[in-house]
């Protein structure tokens, strides 16, 4: 620590000298402007208005497009925000039937990707600009047996495209693999069902989800549909037991272990045995008589825990889940097993229609490599995806590209692989062109472009009809492929323009099969031995909700949202449980190495609870080596005096090749860059429990509804007047049972507020910038509770009565106004606010980039230095939904006014609304008991209250 | 000739206002503010049909259902899709009106299509009602006392200097900048002076509002039609100018031959409106708020608010330019106003006097 102060201190040292020369510059210039002469006045601004406007299209006013989430292949829906032809804002489409209206952090922050400059602007050859036709003219005549590797293609316009070039070219194969792989799941159900596929899960009718390493409400396959089923159910009830059972077995502490009522930390060696167990406890329960599974290698595991997570999952039979995140596919057999002695195939989880959000196969990836080898296959077409780095493989991939007759990437940005290829056609981003997706069979969504291609990119699908000899345009294969099969019959034009509106189609599955499991293979099963490394930890390597697999490095918004767990931004890091730590001897921010075979990454050590013993987990998606100079962890401004620090992040894919790794610590510290830094629920020095989280049990619920609520202090007569709300009073409730600490909403309220980027330097001296930020704390028994913290907009706001510039003031509508043009920077208000939700520019956060300028909203000042800003309850919002009632002669209706946090959340977590109308949603959470508001006896009469937390605990 | 039939009529006379009572001001007023940027009365087809006698020509519920919800007519009905085509696909906007509204408008145009046809005053307000707020004098005289103050403080910090007091020179040279500073306006968007006020920069293209918006009485809407729907009024896209121009290449008298010779650089930089080297009319911005002020047109124009009570005797001005202050005081001084004292034309007043409501 004391080093760390040190740095600090040097650094604002070397800052001091810097303002020094910053005073003596700007001393120039007003001399300068002093002799300029008393005629001065303001720079000439142009306006230049449009030789014709497209029709519906008015200068200043938001527009609305319905299309695809091309964040990942869950492919939500979305609704894109155009102002004057740039799109904004990405919102979740509520009409889409599996993400409904959600949206998570990555697919909010996705419009940056839009706007980075470190696309690629035009074709590339040999690594040298070059036009389409020459590019064109050297892919064409070497397309005789290539492959076309590509990411899970969720399209099915393109994959049509693919198969028409692939017929036109005999010899060529699609190989799909995914980064995030779920091979293991699609290779069980090949083997247990006889069709490989991806299930379609329906969380939502579970009443009993347990869950074996997979992320579900973070990262797995697709959490927001995942969190938008889970989170209802979460809702408990006095009347009756409404409530879900969730059991989370895990080896690190993920979003989905933190929200689970029952977790057990597991390595991964052990969830084979450990499935095996419950599956022959529930086989006993249900009466199988079917085939059993060998035993495994023996596990530690809690023996309680299997049975009543066994007799929980019996009495819920068909109405529960069993989930795994494993690799290996005789541990998702054994969970096909339990599923399928459930009865909850045809209800919790669906074969036909299937889920074909993750279709990639490890094997076929392993027999590319093969022929390659070989030099069966000439050539690698990359359609998408980043295989050299997000591939354990990739750096053998790597090396045939380097050799092989044709290498071609259609990657928009010079990413790992695209570097290795020899020829480059960049495709455009999402955001840019037309396109559809089919996540799960029967739900057809379309993308359309909500702005022109910003660079000289083509549209894949364009590429490979033009290289099959077949040209024609993006919007034209869409159409007749929509013409023919999604939307046959007459009608199309009229039908065609519903669905853009909507975005979304949903299409019958024609005589779904009726698949069967098959209990024979069981007996054969072995579990994949490990391949291990000697001084073994075993290694769980995972996507964290934040960063994904890494594909949108370079983007400044995800690298500082911190992980929701261990509130750390900007690069990854190796968790280990304290019990291995004090072992190791190691203790926070000590870099140590990782590795396994002939990979070696060098990682900051995290001590994280809840971790399982043994186990070293880190996440994927960091250390990208030309991802761009965000995720290279450059200054972000060049102005600010920020030293230029390492890259922090190390790439953990080559490592996900082995199963356990051996760990050695090295000299060197690496002090992380947290957001919190406080973690426990109780005081650390008197040991009392602060009451920001409350907490209860079910039981204790049904007894008393306000149980759990920490005894407010009395609180004394005000000393202020009251306030009088002739209008709205606006409120926000916010149910802790629900949030799932995902950070959706952090990055929704930055891009929707201009919330500045700071860099890893500044967070680590807590300046982040963030309005809003998920506090994470863990109660006495080690379980975790977020808490969302932003501006509470008191009604006796502390902050008010001390600024000396009235800079800060109370609103006829209740809300907390920051009046940025007046605030002259004293920080008292700050210093005064029992929430810590105030911050302070401490630099210009120059917005030097300017094609990533273009992403700010018009609605919001961009603040300058020194000046205060905070949580604005989106007043902009509430702003245009009254000019928007008004214009119609009516009152602004419940729910009208969504600020960007309540809106993104995938799990309705966040309630907005006006107190002063009783029938109001949120006026309804104000009067259920379990409502209270955070420092409630202090008096400052917050306009934000929380929902106490209710635990199922049934044991 | 052409450019006569461009000319407006919004009303036909007092004569008959008192005929009809309210009603027919009333509805009149709704026809200027939601009909006339494509319709006229007697004038002729502009972007829209020609309205007059238009309750001869179709059935009185064809005509009440269609304007009430064109969208439903436009892609099926016969006789709507035919004047679709007839009027280049332009489509008409929804006008959100109900069953009453929809009647008065009709009878409305009913009325005017009998009334005599010709250039009709507009009720303008008083010419200039800013003029005594434009720069008062007492302001200048404070500029003159910054920059008084600052070749003061700079000779003293001279004599402080040769004397050896350094900290305190420095100190003096210091306030004197900032006066200096301060003498000539402060930073940009500091108007604590309100020098914006007067500001009529020469434009790249001369053009007469006086013509346009006061001999010719085209409502302001029809042009900056984005003011109703929109914050921003915006500057209309060249395609609106050709609307009249493309027929209207020289004023009915043009002494001197400016008025051809602007026109002229509407009409040349349509036809090259392809090449991308071609970049419009660079107008240059009168009235810019500072970027922490937010301002809504459409707030305004739906409270009837007229464009001449911020913009100032707009169509008397030869070259625009910015008649009120637009500070944050002189914006107040409306929100401010009861109700007792507003204007009688205004849907509501005492407006919000949150901070947020332009600060956010």
């Amino acid at each position: 620590m004391n080093s760390e102060r040190d740095d600090i201190e040097a650094q604002d040292r070397r800052d001091l000298v810097r303002r020094g020369s910053f005073l003596k510059g700007m001393a120039a210039s007003f001399a300068a402007l002093s002799g300029g002469g008393c005629v001065f006045r303001p720079p000439e601004g142009k306006v230049v208005p449009l030789m014709e406007q497209p029709a519906g299209v008015f200068p200043g006013e938001t527009l609305w497009y319905a299309t695809t989430c091309g964040a990942c292949t869950a492919s939500c829906g979305a609704l894109v925000k155009v102002r004057d032809g740039r799109p904004i804002k990405l919102e979740g489409n509520p009409e889409h039937p599996l993400s409904r209206g959600g949206l998570c952090a990555r697919g909010q922050a996705s419009v940056l990707d839009l706007y980075d400059s470190h696309r690629l602007r035009f074709p590339l050859l040999d690594g040298k600009e070059a036009s389409w036709a020459a590019l064109d003219a050297f892919v064409s005549e070497r397309l005789n047996g290539v492959a076309v590797l590509s990411e899970t293609i969720v399209s099915p316009t393109l994959r049509f495209a693919v198969e028409r070039f692939l017929k036109k070219f005999p010899g060529s194969r699609l190989v799909e693999y995914d980064s995030l792989s779920a091979s293991a799941i699609l290779d069980a159900h090949a083997r247990t069902h006889g069709v490989r596929t991806l299930p379609a899960y329906h969380l939502g009718k579970a009443r009993v989800i347990v869950s074996f390493d997979a992320d579900f409400l973070g990262s797995w396959i697709s959490p927001v549909e995942f969190t938008k089923d889970w989170s209802p159910n979460r809702q408990p009830e006095r009347e009756w037991d409404t409530m879900s059972w969730h059991a989370q077995f895990e080896s690190r502490l993920s979003v989905t272990g933190a929200n689970a009522d029952l977790r057990v930390p597991l390595r991964p060696s052990e969830q084979y045995e450990t499935l095996r167990q419950i599956g022959l406890a529930v086989a006993s329960l249900v009466f199988w008589k079917g085939p059993k599974p060998p035993a495994g290698e023996p596990s530690s595991l809690n023996a309680a825990a299997v049975s009543d997570t066994a007799g929980q999952l019996a009495r819920a039979a068909g109405r529960s889940l069993v989930l795994s995140g494993s690799p290996d596919a005789a541990t998702q057999c054994l969970v096909n097993w339990i599923n399928a002695m459930l009865g909850n195939y045809g209800e919790t989880l669906v074969l036909d229609p299937a889920g074909l959000q993750k279709r990639g196969s490890e094997t076929e990836f392993d027999r590319l490599l093969g022929d390659l080898e070989k030099g069966a296959v000439k050539g690698v077409v990359v359609l998408s995806g980043n295989p050299v780095y997000d591939h354990p493989k990739g750096a053998e991939l790597a090396k045939f590209l380097d050799s092989a007759k044709l290498s071609l990437s259609l990657s928009g940005r010079p990413d790992e692989t695209a570097v290795r290829c020899r020829a480059v056609a960049p495709d455009h981003h999402p955001l840019e062109s037309w396109s559809d997706a089919e996540a799960v069979s029967g739900v057809l969504s379309l993308s359309q472009p909500a702005i022109a291609p910003l660079y000289s990119t083509r549209a894949a699908i364009e590429s490979l009809s033009l290289w099959a000899g077949e040209p024609m345009s993006a919007l034209d294969a869409l159409r007749g492929r929509w013409k023919k099969s999604v939307l046959p019959g007459a009608d199309f034009e009229r039908r065609w323009h519903e669905a853009l509106r909507k975005g979304v189609v949903l299409s019958d599955v024609k005589n779904p099969k009726n698949l069967r499991f098959d209990g024979r293979v069981l007996e054969r099963l072995s579990p994949n031995p490990l391949r291990s490394a000697e001084g073994g930890f075993e290694l769980s390597a995972y996507a964290s909700p934040v960063l994904g697999d890494g594909r949108q490095a370079n983007n400044p918004w995800l690298q500082e949202t911190p992980d929701p767990i261990s509130k750390t931004a900007w690069g990854n890091y190796a968790s280990f449980s304290p019990e291995d730590a004090a072992k190791l001897g190691i203790v926070e921010g000590r870099v140590v190495r990782l590795s396994a075979g002939a990979a070696s990454i060098e990682l900051p050590a995290q001590i994280q609870k809840g971790h399982a013993r043994g186990v070293v987990s880190a996440a994927l998606g960091y250390g990208r080596t030309h991802a761009g100079p965000v995720a290279a962890n450059f200054p972000v401004q060049k102005m600010l005096p920020v030293e230029r620090e390492e890259l922090s992040g190390a790439d953990l894919f080559p490592l996900t090749a082995y199963s356990s790794v051996r760990v050695e610590s090295t000299g060197r510290m690496s002090a992380p860059a947290k957001t919190q830094t406080y973690d426990e629920m109780s005081d650390p020095i008197t040991g009392r429990r602060r009451p920001m989280v409350q907490e209860t049990t079910l039981q204790d619920y049904f007894k008393d509804a306000t149980s759990g609520r920490g005894k407010a202090m009395e609180v004394g007569p005000s000393l202020w007047p009251a306030h009088d709300y002739p209008g709205p009073k606006w409120a926000m409730a916010i149910d802790l049972n629900v949030c799932t600490g995902c950070s959706s909403c952090v990055v929704a309220c930055g891009l929707e507020n201009n919330v500045p980027v700071v860099g890893k330097a500044e967070v680590r001296k807590s300046r982040d910038m963030h309005w809003m930020r998920i506090d994470r704390y863990y109660n006495e028994n080690g379980e975790t509770a977020f808490q969302p913290m932003l501006c509470q907009h008191c009604d006796n706001a502390p902050c008010e009565t001390v600024c000396p510039v009235l800079a800060t003031l109370h609103s006829s509508e209740g809300m907390n106004m920051q009046v940025y043009n007046r605030c002259v920077g004293t920080r008292y208000c700050a210093n005064n606010c029992p929430y810590k939700v105030r911050r302070f520019n401490w630099f210009d956060y120059a917005h030097e980039d300017l094609t990533q300028n273009l992403a700010l909203n018009p609605d919001i000042t961009v603040r300058t230095r020194g000046v205060m800003e905070k949580c604005s309850f989106c007043v902009q919002r509430v702003q245009s939904a009254k000019a928007d009632a008004r214009a119609e002669n009516r009152a602004v209706t419940d729910g009208e006014v969504r600020p960007a946090c309540a809106q993104s959340c995938p799990a309705d977590a966040i309630v907005f609304g006006d107190l002063n109308d009783p029938k109001s949603a949120v006026a309804k959470k104000l009067g259920d008991p379990r409502s209270y508001a955070v420092l409630s006896e202090l008096g400052v009469g917050p306009s934000v209250f929380y929902m106490t937390k209710v635990r199922n605990k049934k044991v | 000739m052409k450019l006569g039939l461009l000319i407006l009529v919004f009303a036909s006379g007092p004569l008959r206002a008192e005929e009809d009572g309210g009603d027919f001001q009333r509805y009149a007023a709704m026809f200027q503010q939601k009909c006339a940027k494509c319709h006229t009365v007697g004038l002729g087809d502009r972007v829209g049909p020609d309205l007059k006698g238009v309750s001869k020509r179709r059935e009185r519920k064809w005509i009440l259902d269609f304007i009430r919800k064109p969208g439903d007519f436009l892609d099926s009905d016969k006789t709507a899709m035919e004047l679709l085509k007839k009027f280049n696909k332009v489509r008409m906007d929804e006008l959100n009106l109900n069953e009453a509204d929809a009647a008065g408008l009709l009878d409305y145009i009913d009325a005017a299509s009998e009334g005599p046809v010709g250039p009709q005053d507009l009720e303008l307000p008083e010419p200039d009602p800013y003029a005594r707020l434009s720069m008062p004098d007492e302001h200048r005289g404070i500029l003159i006392g910054f920059a008084a103050t600052a070749a003061g403080l700079l000779a003293l910090a001279a004599v402080l200097f040769q004397f050896g007091f350094v900290r305190i020179a420095a100190i003096a040279a210091i306030l004197s900048l900032a006066s200096g500073y301060w003498a000539n306006g402060g930073r940009r968007d500091h108007r604590v002076f309100s020098r914006q006020q007067g500001y009529a920069p020469e434009q790249p293209l001369a053009f007469s509002h006086a013509k346009h918006a006061g001999t010719l009485q085209i409502a302001c809407l029809y042009c900056h039609y984005a003011a109703e729907r929109s914050d921003a009024a915006g500057v209309p896209p060249l395609k609106v100018c050709m609307n009249c121009h493309k027929d209207v290449k020289r004023p009915k008298e043009d002494p001197n031959g400016v008025g051809e010779r602007e026109i002229k650089k509407i009409v040349d930089a349509w036809e090259r409106r392809a090449d991308p080297a071609e970049k419009g009319i660079q107008w240059v911005r009168v009235h810019d708020l500072p970027d922490y002020a937010f301002f809504s047109h459409r707030v305004h124009v739906g409270n009837n608010v007229k464009c001449q009570e911020c913009h100032g005797p707009v169509q008397t001005m030869e070259r625009m330019r910015q008649a009120a202050p637009l500070t944050m005081g002189w914006c107040v001084e409306c929100h401010r106003r009861p109700p007792s004292e507003a204007p009688a034309h205004w849907k509501r007043a005492g407006a919000t006097l949150d901070c947020a409501v332009c600060h956010r």
